[in-house]
């Protein structure tokens, strides 16, 4: 088990990551949505209030439902979980509860690794209404 | 009547009323502003005024009425000028303002305000028929935070003589107001710097002549304002859900009744606006062509109050740059006229002239009666107009949804039981924990989440605080289940929890839990709704241990309350139905959860396993799968 000292340091990592990823992630999905889908694993599932969407290609319809196994052996994994409200274009405003699993994967792009989202939970508080 | 020669801005005295020439621009061109000298070569705050203001810099001349020289040379129609005087210099004054000097802290007041549009032909409409008041603007810089009691009252106690302030008003942050004469203008001059603020700083008055603000631009009598409805009802096209208002000061049925209504007013505007809003708000096509518009600022309401507008035509107006369409911004606009507007002038191609105007109206297929060419964005908004239906628990697969189902069934009879140590045997050795609440309720000095509050977690908050947001990590699982045990005791409702997957590997089960459930108060109870989040690994025969637990809790809402712990209804059939224990309820709730069977059904099960959740778990499994489970048994 990890000693204290190395776990404050996670958490210090973790709370900066998490920020980080936070905003990008909000600020994408409101004005970027097309390029959401980077964020995510190519098998990463998205449960949005009931509803299982997984894989790139469902994740940018949106609509699919194909649950999946995916493979986080191991790696880093980062949990962050938000809440707030949204609003979508012709619905009301509503307030969502919503947490994530990243994980930190080699990227092709870059040096360092990245952050993936290998899971996406999402539910309105009021999704039964 | 040259006399205190202030007076040099009416006509009288003037005889170039006719237009621009006004003052001595030395031709250097419209848009140029005045220069510094020029204004003090001018022998305007003469007759004994001290120099009028001595203190302010060249800003706070410029920025006065008198200020400006500049006009546009534009249709300016001489002959209407006398009588309809606010056409006569009034905008280009502003908009020397801001060419010139960049408003200089925005001298712009006179635009709602009043004077400007003095009457400089004397005659006009006006009040100032000629009459020989001297007015001044006084100005007091950085006014604008004091209260107007107080500065007025404040003023008049160090003033040699009682002033009455005119139209007195804020502009940046200068406060500004009218007196009527030299003499008690130049008084409250001399009081400049005599009175100092609660801050320390002393309250400092300008002085500067000006024509008089005669038409002080009160709003339009109610009796007027009926017959502007009635112009613009007989100017309204109910067919094509069309006003138009092109050039409406001169339209005669106002003109008669002698109704100033002119649209680059402020209280013109928003009385036309109101009038639209009240009577037409579903107007679709709206016709402000040739009103002398050199601003929207006014018309920025129509944005919210006339949602459907689609067709704007501002042909002939004033407006000098294209942002002023930024004021606008929001409406749906399809079709737009500008041309006419000196801000049509200011593109080298067309192609920049459309594309700056489609920037605030992306969907605008038609400009200044040119059909254009088809947008090129990407069009990211491509939200879904319905969502998605929501749907209750996703659990990925029948095994899964059993592992968790009897896990959390574990779990919250012992949460609720009273005693959560219990839970020790549920977390791993380094499991970590946190808790947080609604934003909203996290200032709360008084939260009804009061008992939540000092533990929440919220990391936005904390950037500045490694060590609090530290703290309050619970790690290792002695810490993790001593904080538990401190949390208020609960009663949840195993029925109404709501289960999604969003992880399940080898290694790996991650879900997320949500419902609501009751705390027993010392003087009442509350209803609390949750989500929390549970990170476990696989541990034992189908148990899970848990690595990570975040909480959230919120009020529940009534419908929440409403539908929690509902009573499960009494069942036709005839057997009596055993008082079972808490545990037992729990249990019962689950396993019906589970089975998708109905109380009755679940329950007689269990009874007929001897309450053993895995094995009665087992039969229904294995005889469903035989199908000799009848149908009644799922009716709820």
């Amino acid at each position: 088990m990890a000693s204290t000292v190395d776990f404050r340091t996670l958490v210090d990592q973790s709370c900066r990551y998490s920020d980080e990823f936070v905003n990008i992630y909000y600020d994408c999905i409101d004005k970027r949505r097309r390029n959401l889908t980077r964020l995510y694993l190519d098998k990463a599932t998205l449960v949005w209030n009931g509803n299982a969407v997984t894989g790139r290609d469902a994740l940018s319809e949106f609509f699919e439902s194909l649950p999946s196994k995916q493979a986080t052996q191991g790696q880093t994994t980062l949990l962050v979980v938000t809440a707030g409200s949204v609003k979508f274009d012709g619905n009301k405003q509503r307030y969502f509860n919503q947490n994530f699993l990243l994980t930190a994967q080699a990227s092709p792009n870059s040096d360092q690794p990245v952050w993936k989202i290998a899971s996406d939970c999402f539910r309105f508080q009021d999704w039964a209404n | 009547m040259a006399t205190a020669d202030d007076s040099r801005y009416y006509s009288e005295h003037d005889d170039r009323v006719g237009g621009p020439k006004h003052r001595n621009r030395k031709g250097r061109g419209p848009f140029r502003a005045p220069l510094y000298s020029d204004q003090i070569s001018r022998p305007r705050h003469r007759g004994g005024h001290g120099g009028g203001g001595g203190g302010p810099g060249p800003r706070s001349r410029l920025q006065d009425d008198d200020g400006d020289v500049t006009m546009v040379e534009g249709p300016q129609d001489s002959g209407a000028q006398r009588r309809f005087n606010p056409y006569g210099r009034p905008q280009n004054r502003r908009e020397n303002r801001k060419g010139g000097r960049g408003g200089g802290g925005g001298g712009g007041n006179d635009d709602r305000g009043g004077n400007r549009y003095g009457v400089r032909g004397g005659g006009a409409g006006g009040g100032s028929d000629g009459s020989r008041k001297n007015w001044f603007k006084m100005t007091i810089p950085f006014g604008k935070k004091y209260d107007k009691d107080w500065l007025l009252s404040s003023l008049q106690s160090v003033c040699s003589m009682p002033f009455h302030a005119v139209h007195y008003h804020t502009d940046g942050n200068k406060a500004q107001f009218y007196v009527e004469d030299s003499t008690t203008a130049n008084a409250l001059f001399k009081v400049s710097r005599k009175i100092t603020d609660k801050d320390g700083y002393k309250v400092t008055v300008i002085m500067n002549s000006c024509p008089p603000p005669a038409l002080i631009h009160t709003d339009l009598k109610a009796a007027d304002l009926e017959h502007l409805k009635q112009c613009m009802a007989k100017r309204f096209d109910g067919s094509q859900q069309a006003l138009d208002l092109n050039n409406i000061r001169v339209d005669p049925d106002l003109v008669s009744q002698n109704i100033e209504v002119t649209l680059n007013r402020r209280n013109s505007m928003l009385a036309v606006i109101k009038i639209i809003e009240e009577n037409i708000p579903e107007l679709i096509c709206l016709n402000l062509s040739n009103n002398r518009l050199y601003r929207l600022d006014d018309l920025a309401d129509i944005v919210n109050k006339v949602p459907n507008l689609k067709i704007l035509n501002l042909s002939h107006n004033e407006l000098k740059t294209e942002r002023e369409l930024d004021k606008l911004k929001g409406l749906k606009l399809v079709e737009l006229s500008l041309e006419g507007n000196p801000l049509s002038g200011h593109y080298k191609n067309q192609a920049d002239y459309v594309s700056a105007v489609r920037e605030r109206f992306p969907k605008l297929l038609k400009l200044d009666g040119h059909v254009l060419p088809p947008p090129i964005g990407f069009d990211l908004e491509v939200a879904p107009a319905t969502l998605p239906p929501c749907k209750a628990s996703y659990f990925c697969s029948e095994e899964i949804k059993n592992i968790i189902l009897c896990f959390l069934q574990q779990y919250y009879s012992i949460y609720d039981s009273g005693d959560r140590q219990p839970l020790l045997d549920a977390y791993h050795d380094g499991a970590a924990f946190s808790l947080s609440i609604p934003f909203t309720l996290q200032n709360a000095s008084k939260s009804s989440l009061g008992e939540y509050q000092k533990d929440c977690r919220n990391i936005r908050r904390m950037k500045d605080d490694p060590t609090t947001r530290f703290r309050l990590i619970k790690h290792t699982r002695l810490n993790v289940v001593a904080f538990l045990n401190e949390l208020p005791k609960t009663q949840h409702d195993i029925a109404s929890l709501i289960v999604d997957v969003n992880t399940y590997t080898a290694t790996l089960l991650a879900f997320t839990v949500s419902g609501v459930f009751k705390e027993n108060g010392k003087s009442r109870d509350s209803f609390r709704a949750f989500s929390r989040v549970f990170i476990a690994v696989p541990a034992g025969n189908a148990g899970l241990c848990i690595v990570n637990d975040e909480l959230f809790v919120r009020n529940a809402t009534t419908e929440e309350i409403r539908r929690a712990f509902v009573a499960p209804a009494p069942t036709p059939s005839s057997s009596p139905v055993p008082t079972l224990s808490a545990p037992q309820q729990e249990m019962l709730a689950a396993f019906s959860l589970m089975s998708g069977m109905n109380l009755e059904w679940s329950q007689k099960c269990l009874q007929d396993n001897d309450w053993d959740f895995d094995r009665a778990a087992q039969i229904f499994t294995g005889l469903k799968a035989q199908g000799k489970i009848p149908d009644v048994a799922f009716v709820k």
